[in-house]
């Protein structure tokens, strides 16, 4: 537990870990003005036109040939949402709740490039400074060291996503109210629409997406551990981590896809939609994200503890 | 029980063999150095005894516990400096100690301020390491390894980077801490000087190998010395002094003649000279230092 009080110790405070939080919160807060400014979120009271005529223009949308898997997918979701909307009598308006359930993903997403930093340097730059012949040279293993550093980075990533959700829900009330809170989410599964309570629909998506925000430090970290260069591991790891994110955005609902880890890693196809390509389960995307964790250790952890510091 | 005992320690890169089945043993309160030209396996030892550096064959034991099975508890006795020694610049040298301390169990907040006061850094302690001198950090540094009371101290190459003020600061350190808690030390380094001042023993290292183990005191005197007669004749000088000492070999530079003598017939060799009208106008002895021994142990390969 000490070790970890050191890393955390070692993380807080510095200056640019600051920076990093401040980004989210810029972040979070573009996230908002974006949709603010953007004019179909202010419905009003003439709401059922407005549904009415964006349903027209998706249903031409889905007409067209060239368009990809997704950009279908999505445009049918909306169209049976807006469906039941009218039906149901229920004003699609924003709050707070439903702004911070929508961002989640966008969140984990940021979060996770800027804690790829984090996870990058975490190890390598302990060898950059040449620490790591203090550190190694203590009463702990090597063993324990790497865990600590590992857990670290990880509760680092945990704790920008907090920061990012609840900046998140506190701006956006200042704008869209902080009511509805009783109000039900609804999605799309398996062509029908359902909702949930508002609140189990925020921790869920929380919940189910986190795994990318741990695939992206593992990665990280498995090359600040093996490779000891900061620069490396970062830069690797970003572009690793965007081009898996739009790869599996514009790709999703190839069959190939259902082999490819970043497929996986949003968990919300399963309780909150319908999974990218038939045949994936939640245990089986689980199970495929944790062995893909399990081969980065695989890699660095030897590496690490075998390591001569010459 | 040796504080530290090595045995058979061999390292072993590709076909190249850089420590070569090295045996010491060292006890509490004596100060120990490894000497050795570059590239004799100084720091590798140093490396392989700290667990920096995997060992191809044999065993350390500190205080009885062999590094290899029970790393924890025998590095619980040992604090290390591996070159300069390199802290996080952005933390104050406050939290480095908190952090170095966290890694070993037992250590009150009472020992870190009697630690700094130990080092003398009361005043800066609060700072940033960044805003530290050379000497500063070095200071720090021992107080790192020291805040969890090792009875077994190594460094490597603790006078790297340090000019002479700084060498004779850390000389006076190292001296008081072996004085007031007794611990042992083990100091590599190429600085023969240094060594000479700090080291009650010294081992010397050439090509991986242990060349001998020797008692400083005993090394440096020796029963015969080299004697240098400033004469205003030396050629008869020279005539003089070969029917004296027959079969010895007489060095004459200019006006200077030495002659490996012991000290006990300077005198006798004095009078010869001045009975004969030769002026004497300066006899110098010149003591012997670790480093001329140590160049005819290694046979001069310095480099």
């Amino acid at each position: 537990m000490n070790l970890i009080r050191n890393e955390n110790m070692k993380i807080y405070k510095r200056k640019r870990t600051w920076v990093m939080v401040a980004l989210v919160i810029v972040y979070v807060l573009i996230q908002i003005i974006n949709l603010k400014t953007a004019e179909d979120t202010a419905f009003g009271k003439d709401w059922r036109t407005k549904l009415e005529q964006e349903n027209i223009s998706l249903s031409k949308e889905l007409e067209k040939s060239n368009t990809l898997i997704i950009e279908d997918k999505q445009a049918k979701k909306k169209l049976l949402l807006n469906q039941y909307y009218l039906e149901n009598n229920i004003p699609p308006d924003t709050n707070a709740w439903s702004f911070a359930v929508g961002q989640i993903s966008n969140i984990i997403f940021a979060v996770s490039l800027i804690a790829i930093i984090i996870g990058g340097e975490i190890v390598a730059a302990e060898f950059g400074s040449g620490t790591i012949k203090l550190l190694l040279t203590q009463s702990a293993s090597r063993t324990k060291i790497y865990f600590a550093k590992y857990t670290a980075a990880i509760l680092f990533g945990l704790f920008l996503t907090l920061v990012g959700i609840l900046t998140a829900i506190l701006f956006s009330s200042f704008i869209f109210g902080l009511d509805g809170l009783g109000d039900n989410y609804f999605f799309v599964k398996d062509q029908t629409v359902v909702g949930v309570p508002i609140l189990q629909a925020l921790i869920g998506s929380y919940l189910l997406n986190i795994p990318f925000l741990f695939l992206a430090i593992t990665l990280a970290f498995m090359i600040s551990a093996a490779f000891r260069s900061t620069t490396f591991s970062i830069v690797i790891s970003i572009l690793v981590t965007l081009v898996g994110f739009i790869l599996s955005i514009a790709m999703n609902g190839w069959y190939w896809t259902k082999y490819f880890v970043f497929s996986h890693t949003d968990l919300n196809q399963f309780i909150f939609g319908t999974p990218s390509v038939e045949g994936m389960t939640l245990g089986l995307s689980v199970g495929f994200i944790i062995l893909h964790l399990l081969i980065l250790h695989l890699i660095s952890y030897p590496i690490f503890v075998k390591r001569d510091v010459a | 029980m040796s504080l530290l005992q090595i045995s058979d320690l061999t390292k072993k890169v590709g076909n190249k063999t850089i420590v070569d089945r090295l045996s010491l043993e060292m006890d509490k309160g004596e100060i120990l150095g490894l000497l050795g030209p570059n590239g004799a396996g100084k720091t590798t030892t140093i490396r392989m005894i700290v667990g920096l550096v995997s060992k191809s064959e044999g065993k350390v034991f500190i205080n009885g516990e062999d590094t290899s099975l029970h790393f924890e508890k025998a590095m619980k006795q040992v604090g290390v400096i591996v070159e300069n020694p390199d802290l996080y610049k952005y933390l104050s040298g406050y939290d480095n100690l908190v952090h170095f301390s966290r890694m070993n169990s037992k250590v009150t907040k009472k020992r870190i301020s009697e630690v700094i006061s130990l080092v003398g850094l009361e005043h800066s302690i609060n700072e940033k390491v960044s805003t530290y001198s050379l000497g500063m950090k070095q200071r720090l540094g021992l107080a790192v390894v020291l805040v969890h009371k090792p009875s077994l101290l190594i460094l490597d190459e603790p006078t790297n980077g340090l000019d002479p003020a700084g060498i004779r600061e850390l000389r006076g350190h190292l001296i008081s801490i072996v004085k007031n808690e007794g611990v042992g030390v083990i100091i590599s380094s190429h600085l023969m000087s240094e060594m000479e001042m700090m080291c009650d023993r010294v081992a010397i290292l050439n090509k991986g190998k242990l060349i001998g183990i020797h008692n400083v005191s005993e090394m440096v005197e020796d029963e015969c010395s080299e004697v240098g007669f400033e004469v205003d004749r030396p050629d008869y000088a020279i005539q003089v002094l070969q029917s004296l000492l027959s079969g010895k070999t007489i060095i004459a530079d200019r006006k200077q003649i030495k002659v490996h003598i012991p000290k006990e017939r300077i005198p006798e060799i004095s009078q010869h000279l001045l009975g004969a009208g030769i002026n004497v106008y300066n006899i110098q002895t010149v003591k012997k230092t670790l480093e001329d021994k140590f160049i005819e142990i290694t046979g001069g390969n310095i480099h």
